[in-house]
């Protein structure tokens, strides 16, 4: 019987024996060893290699010769982060806690800014009602216009209270909503605002996502639909503004907004960021985040590097002179006409 | 003259047969049950999550029930397991933390092989169901890795009862390896705002099998028999690895287990009403 145990107990034992050894990724602060490691993850997980015609097989032999052993975190980080920046997406970031975040923000030059603080809280700001930090709301123009702020979609305003907003609004002409500066945040609040301006479940883009390694390893796209809230709707005038800080979700958002048929996009071209991002790790416990998961528009489009508005308006130094925003007086203008 | 001798032998039968029964009554069928707490090893690897090993601590409590059923005269058994377990694991630069909770379930039925009085083989069926997740303190997007599994695997425990100084201990064996059953397998790069959110979970469940599973618990464990009690000892080792859609994981568990068994009998429903067989302070 002894025999016949160990018969048995001997493939359980071994299976203990071999599982027990997996333990080849351990700490390790070899710059090398990071370098590859953080190449690899891109290499394997970013899904924008052919859209932006990057060779990241070229860009691993330009910048693999800095790597050396002796060289400090500071320009390990910075090497890591002159590589990631040749992918030219701000939803790449490096983390370290002893050296900092790496983020790409090349998409910003050349866009004037179209965002002025000051004369927001001078002329359209004073008055208005701050549901926190971040959003605010108010009837502006004597009442005709409602007008709501929203500058982060990190922060969610809840559907009672989109509900108690958008009643005040109920006797305006149009609505503004203004998301100049909104860096994104989820998007699970920002589709609960663009939910309010619908009445019948809309095809607002599509999703795809990696299936493999390899950089065409893709998914066929997949079709995201957004559904009317079941709170108060407005299916009159909107006009969405716009500058080019407007980033991720918020990219997202302009992207569905600008499906709706009552819905105009007025402004600056947005920022992008399309990619849905995963985050991972290296060996020696720094972050990596990378773009995914490219989120399309409604034609099968990239809007990586962003959408163009209907109407495009900058600000300018006379108004600013004024207190005047251009933007929200243009929008202003043709909600009333 | 043959008629009656086919009386009588119908009659023998027929009394053989309720003494039988009332053999199985006089013998009621008792249940042991045990429940056991567990503490230790950790070893979590999810690259959904994560290319590295996290390594930490975990903690258990499992319940389990076993009991001769009435078919097959007393050659057949069954075992329930319900095993609820967390683990608290970091990773090789101890700067991120992994927490998983999983809770599984295994119904097995063993057929039971007696060799000589102290030693017993029971082998047999065992279906598992799993669910459970792993959240990653640092990942935005991607924190959670959501496990489910149902499977159809073999079941084997060996019985052993020895002395020690006249002192009664009872020892066992015990492995579970499952062969084959459906899986929660997310392709590749999906995301979770992709599959529930946007409603993308085609493809997400996977026929399992040794290709791209294996999975197995050794469970030892010793009774010892303390004036009215019976005190548990254990150690259970838990294997997980699969490899779907270039998403590997293994979770690997060390746990030293300790807790209490009862045998008791099952007087539920009508057998209850049989008041000469139990003194109930209820019925």
């Amino acid at each position: 019987m002894t025999r016949y145990i160990a018969y048995i107990m001997c493939p359980a034992l071994l299976c203990l024996y071999l599982t027990g050894c997996d333990f080849e990724d351990e700490y390790n602060v070899s710059p090398r060893r990071n370098f590859e490691s953080l190449w690899k993850i891109i290499d394997e997980n970013y899904c924008f290699f052919e859209y932006k015609n990057v060779n990241w097989d070229n860009i691993y032999s330009r910048y693999s010769p800095e790597i050396e052993e002796q060289m400090s975190d500071y320009d390990l980080f910075r090497i890591m982060s002159d590589m990631l920046d040749e992918l030219q997406d701000g939803h790449v970031n490096l983390l370290s806690s002893n050296v900092g975040i790496s983020s790409y923000d090349g998409w910003l030059n050349g866009y004037p800014s179209n965002f002025n603080t000051e004369v927001l809280r001078n002329t359209y700001w004073s008055r208005s009602q701050n549901y926190n930090d971040i959003v605010k709301h108010n009837r502006i123009v004597d009442n005709q216009i409602g007008y709501i702020y929203y500058g982060s979609f990190k922060e969610s305003i809840l559907e009672k209270d989109l509900d108690n907003i958008f009643s005040t609004f109920s006797y305006c002409k149009g609505i503004i909503i203004d998301v100049r500066d909104n860096g994104g945040g989820s998007i699970t609040n920002s589709d609960r605002l663009a939910s309010r301006f619908l009445n019948e479940k809309t095809l607002c883009g599509y999703i795809r996502h990696k299936t493999g390694k390899g950089h065409d390893d893709f998914s066929d796209p997949y079709p995201i639909y957004l559904t009317p809230s079941h709170g108060y709707l407005w299916l009159k005038p909107v006009i969405v503004i716009t500058n080019r800080k407007c980033y991720s979700a918020t990219n997202n958002f302009v992207s569905k907004m600008k499906v709706l048929p009552s819905v105009t996009i007025l402004g600056g071209r947005t920022g992008g960021g399309s990619g849905f991002p995963f985050t991972s790790e290296l060996p020696n416990g720094w972050s990596i985040r990378f773009s995914t998961s490219p989120i399309l528009d409604v034609d099968k489009q990239h809007t990586e590097f962003g959408i163009e508005p209907d109407i495009e308006v900058d600000l300018t130094d006379e108004d600013i002179k004024e207190n005047k925003d251009t933007l929200i007086e243009e929008a202003v203008r043709i909600l009333l006409n | 003259m043959g008629k009656i001798i086919a009386f009588i032998l119908l009659n023998l039968c027929m009394v053989c047969q309720s003494a039988g029964q009332e053999n199985d009554e006089e013998i009621p069928r008792s249940m042991n049950e045990g429940t056991l707490l567990g503490f230790g090893t950790s070893n979590i690897k999810d690259t959904y999550l994560s290319p590295f090993n996290y390594n930490g601590w975990g903690a258990r409590i499992l319940n389990e029930r076993m009991k001769t059923i009435s078919a097959g005269k007393g050659r057949y058994s069954r075992q329930q397991i319900i095993n609820v377990d967390i683990t608290s694991t970091r990773n090789p630069a101890e700067n991120v933390n992994d927490f998983g909770t999983f809770i599984d379930y295994s119904l097995s039925y063993h057929y039971r092989i007696p060799f000589g009085s102290s030693i017993k083989l029971l082998a047999g069926l065992s279906t598992h169901l799993m669910g459970g997740f792993i959240y990653n303190t640092r990942n935005g997007n991607n924190p959670l890795s959501a496990k489910v599994d149902i499977d159809l695997g073999i079941s084997m425990i060996i019985l052993y009862g020895l002395k020690v100084k006249d002192h009664p201990l009872t020892l066992r064996y015990q492995t579970e390896l499952p062969f084959g059953g459906l899986f929660f397998s997310p392709p590749y790069g999906i995301s979770y705002y992709e599959m529930f959110n946007e409603g993308n979970t085609s493809d997400v469940i996977a026929f399992n099998s040794f290709h791209n599973k294996f999975a197995v618990k050794n469970y030892l464990t010793v009774d010892i028999p303390i004036r009215h009690f019976t005190l548990r000892l254990g150690y259970l080792n838990s294997l997980y690895y699969s490899e779907t859609n270039d998403i590997n994981t293994h979770m690997i568990s060390h746990s030293f287990m300790i807790g209490w068994v009862k045998e008791f009998i099952v007087l539920g429903g009508k057998r209850s009403n049989n008041k000469s067989r139990v003194n109930s302070s209820y019925y």
